[in-house]
């Protein structure tokens, strides 16, 4: 290949002369390593950005308890009559949260600034600086008399602003950092310990913390062997009825018939793939609704109409199997007839002239050559359907009664969408994890199954 | 081959199995066109009464067109974003010389292989924080970025069909590898990147669940999240609406697919999940 090349600039003056400017300028460009790295670029970002980071990202929100309640980004330091009776019931420390709770009066340079501001009578400022700045009130109408008793008396409504521009009591008051909090509460009990600062923080935040409750809820929830259980049955009994079963029977039968009625069918079972989730999921509610078609249908012959879809567990798994399965042939139906088609012709003559019946063709020409594409079929749908979300969500959407609910699902329901309006992105996050621990672990073995250095071809051109 | 075997008791039972398909579909049609009697399928009349939402928006949702200038504009940016990243880094996997060039084609099949929807919450939380969530930007680079794993796959399945001496003849008369790319090799892989961008197009338009949690209210709705919450809604059950909504809706697949059916068919084969 260099030699070429040397001949190429040796030979054709005018194209080098063109070429010089450019290489000097996008050098890196004329590389196969250049080049080859700001082509990838852009891909690369997009892995980083979609996918590396949220599976990180997953693993780092599963071991926190966000939820609508904590907010995503940080929180604040609440003080409630909640929070207080935390302190009092999980750290013991009933004085501390009594003092805390009851209205203080505390007269500083911080208030008397803020009577300043509100045009206060100086005379009555002056007054309050001179007889009782430091003192603390434990009650406000103690404080208030002190007040009255001033030389320059304030009418009762002064007394009131007055007062409440003193009032130091952390009761519901909301602190945007810790540092507010401790120095707000020292104001008040100048001797609190360092037990006590972190039990009062600790108490009064409202964002989210790290924890791993979110897999020992997991674990020990009853709901989870339910949902795996329903995840399992839902994924075996789709694969091996209709994502091969039914895909094979499709793709053997119009292997079978003229071409044209088989082009027909396969463009009539490709229609659930095409077609938006929605408006597909949409037709089968047609189909199932209790003023739907089977349902007027079996009217005519004394059946009351009712919601097939919805009417009982083993329905609503009825219809679950049959709107997946539905999509899911397709695929397996367009792999295994070009698997079909690829087998030489003879083997179908020799079978024909030894007057083998069409069961025996397909049982002894037609089987053997689908191995694996059978074995790709089952690996790749096993991973969609095990994440499969928009047709279950879509038709029952878990129900009737949480009978039809997948994993997938539940992480739905956990994290992004729910009626009780709290949605926990942490123990959702942990539910995910799950998952996504499943595709990295399955997909790496797919690697390995389907040989892939094979697909390496070396570059020919070196540079 | 199969002279002396009849055909006709398996087109039979096809057609009986197909049966529920070929009645949901047609009904598509004809209900949003007709009214019937009450507990009846067998339409009495012709109306155009179920199209008056296109040009009469009821209150509290938005107008129709909006919402389908939605679609169209995450459907095609989609599309154009997974078919320029992916016909690049194609290229690369396909014909260059880059380090740890098998590592990168083995990360291509393992997120292929790697359901991408597990990655929701996460992805959700991130567009909270940085601020694109509910914004049609947002859910266009999280789909982009979701397809575009097949899209690389394809890519590099249609350069691995080009002739080595096209390029090796440009080399020759001096052209960068850039150039290469770009004048020579590019052209010879248009019917594949046209596959591909329509592909990328109809996974678009018919995409649900990504909108319908990263965009799902305001100005960024599409056409699947307002036709399912349209249904959702239970103080106005009108099958008729559904379905004109939906015909309106799914109209641009069935026509592409009944134009260029033996390109996504060979695609879907060879590469989608599902």
């Amino acid at each position: 290949m260099n030699a070429s090349r040397d001949i190429a600039r040796d030979g054709s003056a005018p194209l080098k002369a063109r070429a010089v400017p450019a290489r000097r300028s996008f050098g890196w460009l004329n590389s196969s390593k250049g080049l080859g790295i700001v082509l990838l670029t852009p891909a690369l970002m997009l892995v980083v950005l979609f996918f590396l980071a949220p599976v990180v990202l997953t693993a780092v929100f599963a071991f926190t308890n966000m939820s609508t309640a904590t907010g995503i980004t940080g929180g604040a330091y609440q003080v409630s009559p909640g929070t207080l009776r935390v302190l009092t019931d999980r750290y013991g420390m009933r004085e501390l949260a009594a003092r805390l709770g009851q209205p203080t009066y505390i007269v500083d340079e911080e208030g008397l600034a803020a009577l300043e501001e509100m045009g206060i009578d100086p005379g009555i400022i002056a007054g309050l600086r001179d007889e009782h700045l430091g003192e603390t009130y434990s009650s406000r109408r103690e404080f208030e008399r002190e007040i009255r008793d001033l030389p320059d008396r304030p009418s009762t409504r002064t007394v009131k602003q007055i007062s409440a521009e003193f009032s130091r009591s952390l009761a519901n008051a909301r602190f945007g950092n810790a540092g507010a909090l401790v120095a707000a509460a020292e104001a008040i009990d100048p001797d609190l310990g360092d037990a006590e600062k972190e039990a009062l923080l600790d108490a009064t935040y409202t964002g989210w913390t790290w924890t791993t409750d979110n897999f020992r809820r997991l674990a020990s929830s009853p709901q989870t062997t339910r949902v795996l259980l329903n995840t399992v049955f839902f994924v075996a009994l789709t694969l091996t009825l209709f994502n091969t079963g039914f895909a094979m029977v499709l793709a053997i039968t119009t292997h079978y018939i003229p071409e044209r009625p088989a082009g027909i069918f396969r463009i009539i079972w490709f229609l659930p793939r095409i077609s938006p989730a929605v408006i597909y999921v949409l037709l089968w509610k047609w189909l199932a609704w209790d003023t739907g078609f089977i349902s007027a249908f079996l009217d005519n012959f004394g059946v009351r109409p009712r919601n097939w879809m919805l009417g009982s567990a083993t329905n609503a798994w009825v219809f679950v199997i049959l709107i997946n399965g539905f999509v899911g042939a397709s695929m397996g139906m367009v792999i295994f007839a070009s698997a079909i088609k690829a087998i030489p012709q003879s083997l179908f003559h020799a079978a024909s002239v030894d007057g083998a019946y069409r069961w025996q063709q397909v049982r002894h020409i037609i089987l053997p050559h689908l191995k694996w594409p059978i074995l790709f079929v089952t690996c790749y749908q096993t991973l969609s359907l095990l994440t499969a979300i928009d047709h279950i969500l879509l038709s029952t959407d878990g129900g009737p009664g949480g009978s039809t609910e997948v994993w997938s699902l539940w992480v739905y329901h956990t994290a992004l969408n729910n009626y009780a309006g709290n949605l926990q992105y942490g123990y959702g996050a942990a539910m995910a994890l799950v998952l996504v621990v499943i595709g990295v672990v399955l997909s790496l073995i797919y690697l390995r199954l389907f040989n892939y250095s094979a697909l390496i071809v070396k570059p020919r051109i070196e540079h | 081959m199969t002279g002396h075997l009849k055909s006709w008791p398996i087109v039979l039972a096809l057609s009986i199995l197909s049966a529920p398909l070929v009645l949901m579909y047609a009904y598509l049609f004809i209900d949003t066109f007709t009214n019937a009697p009450p507990g009846s399928f067998i339409p009495n009349e012709f109306t155009l009464e179920h199209w008056t939402f296109l040009w009469h928006t009821p209150p509290g949702r938005l107008s129709i067109w909006r919402v389908t200038l939605n679609s169209l504009m995450f459907a095609t940016s989609t599309a154009t974003l997974v078919v320029v990243v992916s016909s690049m880094a194609g290229y690369v996997l396909s014909r260059l010389n880059v380090p740890a060039r098998g590592f990168f084609l083995a990360g291509v099949m393992v997120l292929h292989a790697f359901p991408a929807i597990t990655l929701i919450v996460a992805i959700f939380l991130v567009l909270q924080i940085v601020g694109l969530y509910n914004t049609l930007i947002g859910v266009i680079l999280v789909k982009a970025a979701i397809d575009m794993p097949l899209g690389i796959w394809l890519m590099k399945g249609f350069y691995d069909t080009v002739p080595w001496e096209i390029e090796m003849a440009g080399i020759q008369d001096g052209a960068s590898r850039f150039t290469v790319w770009r004048k020579l090799v590019l052209p010879q892989v248009k019917p594949g990147i046209f596959a591909l961008g329509l592909f990328a197009f109809l996974l678009g338009w018919g995409e649900f669940i990504l909108p319908q949690v990263l965009a799902p209210s305001g100005n960024a709705q599409v056409l699947s999240v307002y036709l399912a919450a349209l249904i959702a809604d239970d103080n106005n059950f009108d099958m008729a609406l559904f379905k004109s909504v939906g015909l309106f809706y799914i109209a641009p697949v069935l026509i592409l697919f009944f134009f260029f059916q033996s390109y996504l068919m060979n695609i879907y084969g060879g590469g989608t999940k599902g």
